[in-house]
């Protein structure tokens, strides 16, 4: 058994966009401060109450709020945040969806956003238009009013699909 | 936003963790954090330690025989995908998919949220907690567990093991949750579990979930349906009879007037879903 006492830091490992990296963190300390910190600022904060999603990031797989996990608690995941989404360069089609359909404006939403719509078309590679809604729905969004993040997951979905049927 | 300083536990096996819960008063499990991050990071709580319950081995899976074990450490996602009647329908219109992919049914249920979900279903189901600490285990009636809002049967040292959900053979179910957007709470959730022999009732289960401190059952209305064929205005007439079950309370989501209104009708839509 480990325990880590409230004034002590503990060290752990994340494996960030295919990188190891190792951090020395306080219990308390929420995964989306670890990333941002270690680098990856495309993970934004956008709430104190786990509503606007803007934290997303793969985690493991499946998609997480990263301001809903510590960073303790997420030793020895696998990362996927935005930063490591394009491929020497080259965008990932969700990346060239966005821009494409006009998914975004400030694009403080948009890592988040682009990151719950990875989760999405793994899970669910030919959304319906109503799907595609459902599986956005804890990421919030002001600029745009979503048509145009619906225009652009059905994009990278077509897309995906031609690559891969 | 910023939690308060906390010790972290990281036990090697179940009986650490409930040896080292029950030694330290106000430490706490953690589960899928969904409940308890955003409490900490209000400073509405302030334990002692978090036990992290991520890998303990017994807390987790689903069985199948007669009926469902639902390990406690199921994920909402988890449930919304194993076909498990009543259940996993309920746990897809659980918060949004992030939230699934974390939240699990031991935490939602210890957490006793009177606005959470899974209690419609499982009262109407008659499901069973099953409770360990280092005395063993035990299982409760969930309309026992869940004893008040926020408070269960659980004492320290107490995990929730696993919920046990009848297997439903030959019953229609269905959950019906009325909802301001994607991703909230329930202003009121109604579920139903049917059984029907040549037209007629033979079984018939209403929980109601977010118009009381605990969930409810809506006894009255069943009686009113069993034993009889399933018309729309019987089904009315149950669907009233629901609404004195509800004692919500007035907030933003909605007055205690409107929402008793929404009991009948959710309730009536659920009927209706479920009838042959
Ligand atoms: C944005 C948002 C929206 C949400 N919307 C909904 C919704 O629509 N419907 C709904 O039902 N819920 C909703 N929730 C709550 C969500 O389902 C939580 O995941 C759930 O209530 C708690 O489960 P958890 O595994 O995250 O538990 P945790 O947060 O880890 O724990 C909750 C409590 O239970 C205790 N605990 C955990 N596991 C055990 C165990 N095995 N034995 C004993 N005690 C235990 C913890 O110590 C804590 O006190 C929402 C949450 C968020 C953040
Ligand atoms: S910062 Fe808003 S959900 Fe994470
Ligand atoms: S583009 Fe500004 S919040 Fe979505």
């Amino acid at each position: 058994m480990k325990v880590v006492n409230a004034n002590e830091k503990v060290s752990i490992k994340l494996r960030i966009n295919g990188k190891d990296y190792e951090d020395v963190v306080e219990p308390r300390k929420l995964l989306v401060h670890a990333l941002r910190d270690l680098g990856f600022t495309g993970v934004h904060v956008g709430c104190d109450s786990s509503n606007c999603g803007a934290c997303t990031v793969i985690m493991n797989g499946k998609s997480v709020k990263s301001c809903t996990l510590l960073a303790v608690e997420a030793n020895g995941a696998d990362i996927l945040t935005i930063e490591g989404l394009e491929k020497d360069g080259k965008l990932h089609p969700i990346q060239e969806g966005f821009w494409e359909k006009h998914g975004l404006q400030c694009g403080y939403c948009t890592p988040g956003m682009i990151m719950e719509a990875y989760f999405l078309l793994k899970e669910n590679p030919h959304p319906t238009e109503e799907e595609i809604r459902e599986g956005i729905s804890g990421n919030l969004c002001r600029c745009t009013g979503y048509q145009n993040i619906v225009e652009a997951i059905k994009y990278a979905s077509e897309k995906m699909n031609s690559k891969t049927d | 936003m910023y939690p308060p300083k906390f010790g972290y536990v990281i036990p090697e096996n179940i009986h650490e963790a409930m040896e080292f819960l029950e030694s330290h008063d106000d430490s706490r499990p953690l589960a899928g954090g969904h409940s308890l991050i955003p409490m900490l990071k209000l400073r509405i709580i302030r334990p002692s330690y978090l036990v992290e319950l991520k890998t303990l081995k017994d807390l987790q899976g689903i069985k199948k025989g007669s009926e469902y074990r639902i390990g406690a450490l199921t994920t909402h996602y988890e449930i919304s995908k194993s076909g498990i009647p009543l259940l996993s329908q309920t746990a897809s219109v659980i918060a949004d998919p992030q939230v699934r992919n974390m939240g699990t049914i031991g935490g939602s249920i210890s957490n006793a949220d009177p606005l959470s979900d899974y209690p419609a279903p499982l009262i109407a189901t008659n499901a069973k907690v099953v409770v360990i600490s280092k005395r063993g285990e035990r299982s409760v009636p969930f309309d026992q567990f869940q004893k008040d809002m926020f408070t269960t049967d659980l004492s320290q040292g107490e995990l929730v093991k696993e919920v046990v959900v009848p297997a439903m053979d030959g019953y229609r179910t269905d959950y019906e949750k009325l909802e301001r957007k994607a991703g909230d709470y329930a202003i009121v959730g109604v579920a139903v579990a049917i059984k029907e022999e040549e037209g007629v009732v033979k079984d018939v289960r209403i929980g109601l979930t977010a118009v009381n401190n605990k969930a409810m059952r809506a006894k009255s209305s069943e009686e009113i349906l069993m034993n009889n064929a399933l018309s729309d205005d019987l089904i009315s007439k149950a669907a009233s009879a629901a609404v004195e079950y509800a004692n919500p309370s007035s907030d933003i989501r909605g007055s205690a007037e409107y929402k008793k209104k929404m009991v009948k009708v959710m309730t009536e839509r659920a009927l209706k879903k479920v009838r042959k």
